[in-house]
């Protein structure tokens, strides 16, 4: 884009003779309404082309050599995982009010396998957005707040030690379970996992260290994991610490229960650590099914959009459908499976490469329509999953300590026989086996396969390369109309003049337009800035009006909503009245003003697709569109004609649908209609999202920002 | 960062100036969430704080300075700001006093920048006086290069992240302004001053003795002097007095003169301070010798450390010297051609090395910016103004987030790092080429403005 632009505006004299790549520039600036239009539609359509360019997975890291040893799971670790099973869901081991004993069974059974247990307590710590933390590293500096004794929680840690390892390395299995209110399925996946672990103990082809965690999830799944994780990657040297859960009576008493009843050097008060982590795997078997097969899903998005790395989610892939026969599928947009426009949209996609294969037999890219529709349901949902930047699971604590971890959902199909349960005991087991070994072998830390990509079933893939081009496309518009708008602007000024001044003024008069016209944009630059610093004051009053307690959702929005118009109008008057600036100036001003703002859209689209690709689409394709029809209304209104006017709807419809807290309305409308939406669920969304430090709420700042330009 | 440009009508100077102040005093006391001094960007080796209170140090438990590659500076610079890296006040951040220096460096630096952009428009204004150009171009429309120049350097953000940051880049920075403006005001024992310092503190101001040479030799900048000689042929009268000065020994010879002096006392100071570790070798060693090979090779804005970690270790020296050599090359032609405008031969040279310099950093891009905003009112008719600064801002916003990539989310790698690097050196490169080309095209108009010629539009 530089380049065009570049070359456009070497140009504004044009001399007889141009280079063809001047002459292509000056092309695509005067022609830039069509190619822009051609552009944005080309880039919808290429979105709408990613399920049929996506490539079949393959596993790039050689080392991983999955499914190359038969699996040692065996009935008799089946049978040890059906007996702690059936420990835990035994009633009496729910007798106590925290749900101890259930721990204390667990911390039994690890300690008889012979590994080293200690507990972990932790205070379930709420995602606290802190507007400075957003861009620095996660850091263990974070201030304790005073805790109560009554809430805390528990984890139950196990570690194996490899026989051949040096202890520099581990692997991480992660089973959240709930003591209070635990489901057969948890208890299930803990007996998966004991049953594993069980192995583990025996083998001799470890040479990482297994650590397996139960997660205590009465206060949240990613809470529990997040505070073990953070314990374990940053280290407290300091003993000053505020008062923590060792104060409290309650635990230090199932300490000393510990101690007294199991007398082994195995079991620590302290905590334990094995080396760094490999990968994480999170196991979860889920209650209710209605499904007929036994199936297994993956979650792996992580905070921010961030995706583990490819070969981990093959190895699973390859292991379940391969070698255990499971049924492996990863999350869709569910709506979407029925939408009658995309089956039609696939059916022409495959009659198309029926066509194209007629015509030339080695093109083979169709894939059948309802694959089509299968694949673009998950590719919405991976798409929105990354956008929204708020982790699927327990997994994503990992991921911000460069740990590839996924989570595996187990559903099976439903029945209390034992022999079901036997099946499923033995296939999980033997898969969590399989990917353990696998990850076991790796003699380097996940790099080979891709990090960016985005996922349209489970073996199908679409990478960074493929789906950058249609991002390109959406984006490509705005430099090109940027620079025009910029050309524009100069040459009018430069044509009105030349009108009007003589060939003896003529040095005069060029003497001011040159002073003005090179640095013009200053004027429109500067209220850009301040708009953007008014987004950004925007964005950061949240922050503290949460410090504010005792605030429903609803008054807190009115605050917000309130501060921010107060703010607007300090900005206002303090520099230099830059709205009122705006108002008085003219056409070719505000061109100006808008071919600065589009670059700095440009600026921020491209900065947010290396952040987090999904945002920056789903932003791009809000924005682009709103982007290149904006024009001032007082404009549209004068002009009176009917495209000027279907022109203007067009921007107040978009401008209204991309505001947020309109778009977020619109959306719970049609979801849950409109009775129940009010601004109050904003602010929940809004905090959920900034709880999570989301890339997605720096976006809507943006967005807030263009509107207030509309 | 040129905004201010047109806000000085409706706001003072000082205001803007008290307005930053107060904005570094602000970030000084976030110093720990921005975590601004551990930045690649901000902090090279020769420039960073920590590696200042380690030489610090190390000197006060009676070892060399230099010892471990640690710290690379200057000994002076240790004697002067090393105590103020472990004095604390209590209740206050850390390193409170250090960064009081920092801001004070800034505004005494902005001050200089706006006494020698005030210099500069005279001599301006004198020139066209003396050409009989006033009227023609008028002179109550320009603005006053030295407030603009000098308030670009305050509210850049690279000079704020600079001082917040805690590098050394605020004091080398005053150094070379000290210098340029000492030769601008013509105290000529300050300008051999400034250009000792600063050539001690970073080697590269070395090439500024030529725009020195010219400045005390003929005067600040002014149209070519071809173009006085054109006038008065045409109007017949050979007035000598309106002609600009020929080139003068004098203040050369007393220049150097200067020069050599502050030299010997600089190097003896420095030998007394590193008597006991091994004497001014040492100091030649590790810092003119760590700046010349490249010997760190961790990631900064500059393109020498992914070559040389990429380069095979027998053509390591070859290499060495084809980039220095570059700096080189450049210096001779530029001199010629633009040797009756010394300043913008400084801006240039400035510019170019902090776009070649071994360890560079976003303090050397503060500098030139704010060298930049002299001319003004030459440069109006500069292209690609905003593609420019469109540029800047998306390298820098890129920069942390491809570093974010790389280092801490491990989804990048250091191409990605490298990419912003590469994008920020050609942006530079359009920088010095349009500016130059801008100011010659200056000149070709004085010049037609003169001749009677009509404008054309060869540039």
């Amino acid at each position: 884009m530089a380049e065009t632009k570049e070359k456009s505006l070497s140009d504004e004299k044009p001399k007889p003779r141009v280079r063809p790549i001047v002459r292509l520039g000056i092309f695509l600036i005067s022609h830039s309404f069509h190619v822009s239009v051609v552009c944005c539609t080309a880039g919808v359509l290429a979105l709408f082309l990613l399920p049929v360019l996506a490539k079949n997975t393959y596993i790039s890291e050689n080392a991983l050599m999955p499914g190359s040893a038969s699996p040692m799971l065996s009935n008799q670790h089946v049978s040890d995982g059906n007996r702690l099973v059936k420990d835990l869901t035994n009633p009496n081991s729910k007798s106590s009010e925290t749900g101890i004993e259930s721990h204390k069974i667990i911390a039994q059974y690890m300690l008889d396998l012979g590994a080293e247990v200690s507990f972990h307590k932790f205070h379930p710590q709420m995602n606290q957005f802190h507007p400075l933390h957003f861009f620095s590293s996660p850091d263990s500096g974070k201030i304790q707040e005073n805790y109560s004794c009554s809430s805390y929680g528990i984890n139950t840690v196990g570690i194996i030690r490899a026989p051949h390892g040096d202890g520099k390395e581990a692997i991480v299995l992660v089973t959240p379970y709930n003591a209070l209110k635990s489901g057969f399925g948890e208890a299930l996946s803990l007996g998966i996992a004991y049953s594993v672990f069980s192995l583990l103990t025996q083998v001799t082809w470890l040479a990482k260290d297994i650590i397996w965690l139960v997660a205590d999830s009465q206060y949240g799944e990613y809470a529990a994991v997040a505070a073990w994780l953070r314990e374990y990657q940053t280290p407290k040297f300091s003993s000053l610490s505020t008062p923590n859960a060792e104060m409290c009576p309650d635990v230090n008493n199932l300490f000393e229960l510990k101690g007294h009843s199991i007398s082994g050097s195995k079991f620590s008060n302290s905590f334990r650590r094995a080396g760094t982590m490999a990968s994480a795997l999170v196991l979860k078997v889920r209650d209710q099914n209605e499904q007929f097969e036994d199936t297994i899903s993956i979650y792996a998005e992580a905070s921010n959009g961030q995706m583990p790395n490819l070969d981990l989610i093959n190895v699973v892939n390859y292991l379940a459908v391969h070698r255990q026969g499971l049924r492996v599928n990863v999350e869709k947009l569910w709506s979407l499976l029925n939408s009658s426009w995309l089956k039609s949209l696939g059916e022409i996609f495959e009659s198309l490469a029926k066509v194209a294969k007629s015509l030339y037999p080695k093109w083979k890219f169709g894939i059948p329509a309802t694959e089509y529709v299968e694949g673009t349901a998950t590719l919405a949902s991976s798409l929105y999953y990354q956008a929204l930047g708020v982790p699927t699971g327990p997994h994503g604590a990992f991921r911000d300590y460069q740990v590839d971890a996924i989570t595996l959902e187990i559903s099976p199909k439903f029945s209390l026989d034992k022999v079901w349960r036997n099946d499923i005991l033995l296939r999980g087991g033997r898969l969590i086996e399989g990917v353990i070994r696998s990850v076991n072998n790796l003699l380097e830390k996940f790099h080979q396969s891709f990090f960016l990509y985005l996922l349209t079933s489970p073996s199908k893939f679409v990478s960074v390369g493929v789906y950058m081009i249609a991002f390109a496309f959406l984006i490509a518009p705005l430099p090109m109309v940027a620079a025009s708008l910029y050309v524009d602007a100069n040459s009018s000024s430069n044509c009105s003049k030349g009108d009007s001044s003589t060939p003896s003024a003529i040095t005069d008069t060029d003497e001011h337009s040159i002073a003005i016209r090179s640095w013009r944009w200053l004027n429109s630059a500067k209220l850009v800035f301040i708009v953007h610093l008014w987004g950004a004051i925007v964005s950061l009053l949240p922050y503290f009006i949460s410090q504010i307690p005792d605030c429903s959702p609803t008054t807190s929005f009115m605050i917000w909503v309130l501060l921010s118009i107060l703010s607007l109008l300090t900005l206002n008057s303090v520099l230099a009245s830059p709205l009122a600036c705006a108002k008085a100036t003219q056409e070719k001003e505000w061109a100006l003003v808008k071919s600065v703002t589009i670059s700095s859209v440009f600026i921020g689209l491209g900065l947010m697709s290396v952040i987090n690709f999904a945002t920056a689409e789903i932003g791009a394709l809000l924005m682009v569109p709103m982007c290149l029809l904006a024009q001032p209304l007082k404009l549209d209104v004068r002009a009176g004609t009917l495209r000027s006017f279907c022109r203007m709807i067009c921007n107040l419809v978009l401008g209204h649908i991309a505001f947020p807290p309109a778009a977020l309305f619109l959306l719970k409308g049609m979801l849950d209609g409109f009775g129940n939406a009010n601004v109050g669920d904003f602010w929940m969304w809004v905090e959920s999202l900034w709880a999570w430090n989301s890339a997605t709420y720096l976006f809507i700042v943006e967005v807030t920002y263009i509107f207030s330009h509309g | 960062m040129e905004k201010v440009k047109k806000k000085i009508g409706s706001f003072s100077f000082w205001n803007w100036v008290t307005a930053s102040i107060i904005f570094r005093l602000i970030l000084i006391y976030f110093p720990k969430n921005l975590n601004l001094s551990s930045r690649p960007e901000v902090s090279t080796p020769l420039t960073s704080f920590r590696r200042l209170a380690e030489g610090y140090w190390l000197k006060q438990s009676f070892m060399s300075p230099y010892a471990g590659s640690m710290y690379h500076g200057s000994p002076l610079l240790l004697s002067l700001l090393g105590p103020l890296t472990i004095n604390r006040i209590e209740g206050q951040p850390n390193h409170l006093l250090y960064s009081l220096v920092s801001v004070i460096a800034d505004v005494v630096s902005a001050m200089l920048i706006r006494a020698t952009g005030q210099n500069l428009r005279l001599a301006y204004l004198r020139s066209l006086e003396s050409l009989d150009l006033v009227k023609q171009i008028e002179v109550s429309e320009f603005l006053f290069s030295g407030d603009i120049a000098a308030l670009i350097y305050l509210c850049n953000p690279f000079t704020i992240v600079a001082c917040v940051g805690l590098s050394t880049s605020p004091i080398e920075n005053m150094a070379v302004i000290l210098c340029l403006y000492g030769a601008c005001s013509r105290l000529i024992p300050l300008a051999a001053f400034g250009w000792v310092i600063a050539t001690h503190l970073s080697l590269y101001p070395a090439i500024l003795i030529i725009p020195v040479i010219f400045l005390l030799g003929c005067g600040p900048d002014s149209p070519p002097r071809k173009l006085f000689l054109q006038r008065h042929q045409q109007k017949e009268v050979l007035n000598q007095s309106k002609l600009p000065p020929r080139f003068s020994w004098g203040p050369v010879i007393h220049f150097a003169f200067w020069a050599f002096l502050w030299s010997v006392y600089v190097l003896v100071l420095c030998g007394i301070s590193l008597k006991q570790f091994g004497g001014l070798w040492e100091m030649f060693k590790s810092t003119y010798g760590f700046i010349l090979t490249v010997e760190d090779l961790s990631p900064n804005i500059g393109v020498l450390w992914y070559f040389f970690a990429e380069v095979f270790e027998f053509f390591r020296n070859f290499f060495l010297i084809v980039f220095h050599v570059n700096i080189l090359f450049m210096i001779l032609p530029l001199a010629i051609r633009l040797r009756h405008r010394p300043c913008y031969l400084a801006f240039v040279y400035v510019a170019i090395c902090s776009m070649l310099k071994s360890y560079p950093s976003v303090g050397d891009s503060a500098l030139y910016l704010g060298l930049l905003g002299w001319f003004v009112n030459e440069l109006a008719d500069m292209q690609f103004s905003l593609f420019l600064f469109c540029g800047y801002v998306g390298v820098s916003l890129l920069s942390p987030v491809m570093h974010n990539l790389w280092i801490w989310r491990g989804t990048g790698n250091a191409n990605f790092y490298f990419a912003t690097a590469m994008v920020y050196a050609c942006l530079q490169i359009v920088l010095v080429v349009e500016g130059v080309s801008a100011m010659l095209n200056h000149d070709r108009k004085l010049r037609n403005l003169i001749t009677g010629k009509p404008q054309d539009a060869k540039s």
